[in-house]
């Protein structure tokens, strides 16, 4: 093999932050410009807000920040196959609800849990299939969705948060190796993720079907299974962020949910996942909610309220993708 | 036509490059005025570039075009303005339009009629064409049958009343007495002085209605002659070419013994019937016949990507099942004709468009080895030659040629039993074509089976060891051995009889009106009543004034808001940040709209309200439009921007709206609030202006397909950053009678209001694609939605119903309007 294929055969996602582009220059690539950002507002946390970048100061900054990532991560599945789901805010209260529900009749974490996960999953299946077999789009199919899952967690707790069984809340604050449980699980579900897409038969082939589904069925590939399944896998993260969560503040609510859904879709642009479908990447997803969720401390830090932290958000997302495009907009002219 | 004739359409040395292909080389063809010219070559020969050219809306990269004497280059408006009027063989018309605003917004100004007019005028061009049209001008074009759009395409062309008109394949879907009168049209139009180009690759047609006719082939121009002193054999012989052009790899000779690889039995599918047939091993079969005669939906049958009915075996297995995986089981592949659209993946890398159709080979351990899938890569593109510089460089920088041997590469990588190909050599430079032609004969010697459909006789001459003939739908001729010779196939599909029948298929009425304008506002009415009547049941207060002056409130914002909404979405936008931009405006009247305010300040607060709305929208737009954000994107920017200003300025409630503001704002008559009059007012004129303005024709048409709306002469930036703005200012006026409900600056007062707008204009049958909606079905939308969130209360169920029912109301409404359009478009 030469050297040419082994430079070019790095993983440019996980590996490397560099790319090689057509006019052979070094350049950032798209999925590593939240890397270096991360790395540098972390910089300029410690120099500005140096109270954000404590121990204690991370450690309530990174449960959130995992929870975010692993909503991101579903978000970014599903974008990935040209699609939205706004059932994200749904289906994270939801979760946390049943999870409560199920853990106070069976006693098992583990049973409770994964009734919770099975079901959100099966929803994420409905929306699938309204989405890729009924054609409905998906902003529209999610949305109903969303309507009708916060109706279920109405009717199921009575509009009251119902507090969670004493077991996940103590998952949920539990820590490994100094740190936070949901941080190493939105690890692992990025890791799975990442590493499906990138390196297993099925992952390309998601990948296909999200770059060109005419493409797809014409190389023989069902592109409606991996439609649907996009749907599934993002219900399936969000059952898991809603769980947590609810563990985390120790009750579950109809609106628990509100605060993950555009952010995630925030960290999902933040990241560079465009939303034209194929390219993607769940490891600059969750480091973006990393971003974003340290962005919020050290605004906070500084002394300003929620409307700056918008404000900064929002300046994020523009500079995120407007450098992106930058180079385009340049050549056009 | 005398010497003196004027040279109303002019191309002179026009040449014209793709990439990898020289698509014209320097091509001169000129017509007089009174003349048809007649253009002949087969399909790639450049016979629709020189067309684009002719028309602006492709550059010439040498020589010059003059139209009526007037050099033009590159510029469809200027083409148009100096009387030049196409047919194309794609018709440039909106789908979600009628027939009637297709053809006002097809012709140029000069020649439109008065709105109120239009049907009245298009009914009248309709008869023009024939006394007995089954057409219809309230007709929505996505109802009609491909060869009814041709004829709106043509009579369109006509009524510009041109200088030269322009006639690409228009006969292609024409029944035969269309094409008479398409004839006779042409000979009214030339006897009025008018130049015709007519292009077309059926030689009989062309000597019966042109004077002179040019012959183009590979780009190049083989002469221009008097139509009728030529024989047809003469012509045929100048459009395949004389001489041996292209060099073929040796057939295989003896195959009869050779055992059948794939057989097929009775098939029947979408626009073919009863085909059997068999290929044997390293056998090549080519299919022929003109577009549309079934043979390119017969091998995308047999590849499982579209339903079929019949046996197929692969090696004397039956297929069982009819699906994709059960084909690639078998070992049937398909390469696709059309390459940008179902033969690559544009933006990723060579590699992986290689890999993609093979990549189980590269799995260890469950894992795929990247090393392996870049040697097979690298392997592969040394033997077939593709020329790359690198196996990570993006597959759409490669040319045409390198492309498709690419995706053939990929394609042979998964060993193929029954290789199905269509035109493989579409696109394709004569250096390359020369290679795929090898590469294919090298794989059927390696024993698959090969089906190759092609628009070119002289590939399938030189290619196959066996032709089928297609003729709609049916295998109408087989020619083998030596009888596979270019003039045998062009001979044969040129004389099969493509004489088309009329379609019987009608919709049923039910779904026609269901997929109408009308349609949502009557279901939506009647669901609005019988729910109000229901609940006066249960509940007498329901009806009462009280309640009543409470609720119209409320629908009068929502519905104004909505109204915004529904303007944005036919031009094909959304806008989330309308919610917090009538927070922001309630914010900042409740610094200026105080009971202590002098009267200059309460004037600023009024104007405000506009310039907020227009500086928002002109945000959104830049954003969206020229800086090129996806819709969401930059109206979820614009969302946080928004409550972030609203937030620094009131972090909490406060500021007290003025009495008299309030009272003039909240204003009844009787139980109705001024509110609702005015919004439905507001969405009565809207409703008006959409269907019987050109502004709402221009919109709606824009949204239904801008590049048609473009061609037709609007302007895509203007109807965008109206749309926008427009949007704004709308949900700035709604945030009036917000105020009257909240009565201080609530800086979250407005954000429901996004997701509540949306689920209003998608309840009131809008599109999310754009190009269909109605401001009518918004404000019923809106009703609809603020009844039942008061009803439930009323009815005595929980709160958790209103969610329910939202959600219930917006599935069942939007699977109804798809299921509706989908059965009114035409199959």
């Amino acid at each position: 093999m030469n050297m040419n294929i082994a430079v070019a055969s790095i993983d440019k996602d996980m590996g490397t932050l560099h790319k090689r582009t057509q006019s052979g220059r070094w350049s950032l690539g798209e999925f590593s410009w939240i890397w270096v950002a991360t790395a540098g507002l972390f910089l300029l946390s410690a120099i500005v807000a140096p109270g954000t970048v404590t121990k204690g100061s991370l450690f309530a900054m990174l449960p959130f920040a995992g929870i975010l990532a692993i909503v991101a991560t579903g978000q970014t599945v599903v974008i990935q196959q040209r699609g939205l789901d706004m059932s994200s805010a749904g289906m994270v209260s939801l979760a946390g609800v049943l999870a409560a529900i199920f853990g106070y009749r069976s006693d098992s974490m583990v049973l409770s849990v994964l009734a919770a996960t099975g079901i959100c999953a099966f929803i994420g299946v409905i929306n699938g299939v309204l989405i890729a077999r009924a054609h409905i789009t998906p902003l529209v199919a999610t949305l109903a969705m969303n309507a009708a899952l916060i109706g279920v967690v109405r009717d199921l707790t009575g509009n009251a948060p119902v507090s969670m069984p004493e077991n996940i809340q103590e998952f949920s604050h539990a820590d490994l190796g100094g740190l936070p449980y949901s941080l190493w699980l939105a690890v692992l579900f990025i890791f799975i993720v990442a590493i499906v897409t990138r390196r297993t038969v099925l992952g390309r082939r998601f990948v296909a079907v999200g770059v060109n589904p005419r493409t797809s069925i014409a190389a023989g590939i069902n592109a409606l299974r991996y439609q649907i399944g996009a749907y599934l896998v993002s219900a399936v993260c969000f059952a898991v962020a809603g769980i947590l969560l609810a563990g985390y503040i120790g009750n579950a609510s109809h609106t628990a949910g509100n605060d993950y859904l555009l952010p995630a879709i925030a960290a999902v642009v933040v990241g560079g996942t465009p939303f034209t479908g194929g390219r993607g990447s769940v490891v600059a997803s969750g480091v973006a909610a990393l971003f974003m969720a340290q962005l919020s401390q050290m605004v906070l830090a500084l002394g300003a309220g929620s409307a700056v932290q918008l404000l900064v958000q929002a300046a994020a997302i523009l500079l995120a993708t407007t450098i992106r495009l930058a180079p385009a907009l340049i050549h056009s002219r | 036509m005398g010497p003196g004739s004027e040279l109303l359409l002019k191309l002179d040395g026009v040449s014209k490059f793709f990439p990898g292909v020289k698509a014209l080389d320097s091509v001169c063809f000129d017509v007089l005025a009174g003349e048809v010219h007649g253009l002949v070559g087969e399909n790639g020969a450049g016979k629709s570039t020189l067309m684009g050219v002719a028309s602006g809306a492709l550059i010439a990269d040498e020589g010059r075009v003059e139209i009526a004497g007037r050099e033009m280059r590159g510029d469809p408006e200027l083409a148009r303005n100096l009387g030049l009027a196409i047919v194309r063989q794609e018709p440039a018309l909106m789908p979600d339009l009628t027939v009637a605003e297709n053809l006002y917004l097809g012709v140029p100004e000069r020649c439109r009629p008065t709105i109120a007019m239009s049907v009245g005028w298009a009914t009248q061009l309709l008869r023009t064409w024939s006394d007995d049209v089954p057409i219809d001008a309230y007709d929505r074009v996505a109802s009609l049958a491909p060869g009814q759009r041709f004829i709106i395409e043509i009579v369109k062309a006509l009524a510009s009343e041109p200088r030269v008109l322009v006639l690409d394949e228009p006969t292609e879907h024409l029944l035969a007495e269309d094409v008479e009168r398409l004839f006779a049209r042409i000979k009214n139009a030339t006897g009025k002085g008018v130049a015709v180009a007519y292009i077309s690759h059926r030689i009989r047609e062309v000597q019966k209605i042109a004077e002179r006719l040019t012959i183009l082939r590979d780009g190049k121009s083989q002469g221009t002659y008097n139509a009728r002193a030529m024989d047809e054999q003469h012509i045929v012989e100048l459009i395949v070419g004389r001489e041996l052009d292209r060099e073929f790899p040796p057939k295989a000779g003896v195959v009869r013994s050779n055992p059948a690889v794939l057989e097929v039995k009775e098939l029947h599918g979408p626009g073919f019937s009863d085909i059997s047939m068999e290929v044997r091993q390293s056998e090549i079969v080519g299919l022929a016949g003109i577009d549309g005669n079934g043979q390119r939906e017969f091998i995308r049958a047999l590849a499982s990507i579209t339903k079929r009915r019949g046996l197929v075996r692969v090696n004397s297995r039956d297929l069982d099942r009819d699906n994709l995986a059960a084909a690639s089981q078998a070992g049937i592949r398909y390469l696709p004709g059309d390459r940008h659209q179902e033969g690559i993946l544009a933006e990723l890398s060579v590699r992986e468009n290689f890999s993609l159709r093979s990549l189980k080979q590269d799995v260890f351990g469950g894992l795929l080895s990247r090393r392996n899938e870049a040697e097979r890569a690298q392997q592969s593109i040394w033997a077939y030659t593709v020329k790359t510089p690198s196996i990570e460089t993006p597959i759409c920088a490669l040319s045409g040629g390198n492309q498709q041997k690419l995706v053939l590469a990929s394609v042979l990588a998964s060993e193929p039993k029954v290789l199905l190909v269509d035109e493989p050599t579409q696109g394709v430079d004569v250096g390359a074509r020369m290679e795929i032609y090898r590469i294919l004969r090298e794989t059927a010697a390696r024993g698959a089976a090969i089906v190759v459909v092609s628009s070119d006789g002289q590939e399938l001459a030189g290619l196959c060891d066996r032709v089928l003939i297609f003729s709609r739908g049916h295998i109408v001729k087989e020619l083998s051995g030596s009888d596979v010779v270019e003039h045998n196939i062009t001979t044969a599909i040129l004389t099969s009889t493509t004489v088309r029948e009329r379609a019987p298929a009608q919709t049923a009425n039910f779904w026609r009106w269901a997929a109408g304008d009308t349609a949502p506002a009557v279901t939506l009415a009647l669901s609005v009543i019988l729910l109000g009547i229901y609940a006066s049941f249960v509940n007498e207060f329901y009806l009462s004034a009280r309640n009543m002056s409470g609720i119209l409130p409320l629908i009068a914002t929502l519905a104004i808001v909505a109204y915004g909404q529904q303007l944005l979405m036919l031009a094909g936008g959304i806008d989330l940040s309308v919610g917090p931009l009538m927070g922001l405006i309630l914010v900042a009247q409740s610094f200026l709209l105080v009971s202590d305010a002098s009267p200059s300040h309460q004037a600023i607060g009024w104007a405000l309200v506009i310039l907020i709305a227009v500086v928002v929208g002109l945000l959104n737009w830049l954003l969206a439009d020229p800086i090129g954000l996806h819709p969401m994107v930059a109206t979820l920017v614009t969302f946080m921007l928004l409550q972030a200003v609203s937030l620094l300025l009131r972090p909490v409630p406060g500021g007290i709206i003025a009495d008299d503001v309030m009272e003039s704002v909240g204003y009844q008559i009787g139980f109705v609030p001024v509110a609702i009059l005015g919004a439905i007012a507001l969405g009565l004129a809207l409703e008006h202006g959409l269907f019987r303005r050109s502004w709402g024709l221009i919109l709606r048409g824009f949204g239904s397909r801008p590049e048609a709306a473009r061609v037709a002469g609007v302007r895509p930036r203007l109807v965008l950053v109206s749309a926008y703005v427009g949007c704004s200012v709308l949900a700035g006026i709604a945030s009036i009678p917000m105020m009257a409900q909240i009565g201080t600056g609530d800086p979250n007062a407005g954000i429901g209001y996004t997701l509540a707008s949306l689920a209003a204009v998608v309840i009131g049958g809008a599109s999310l694609f754009g190009g269909r909606g109605s401001f009518v079905g918004a404000l019923l939308g809106a009703t609809l939605i603020t009844q039942v969130n008061v009803v439930t209360a009323f009815l005595g169920l929980t709160d958790a119903w209103q969610s329910y029912l939202l959600g219930g109301m917006i599935l069942v409404s939007v699977a109804f309007y798809s299921k509706s359009r989908q059965m009114a478009v035409a199959k």
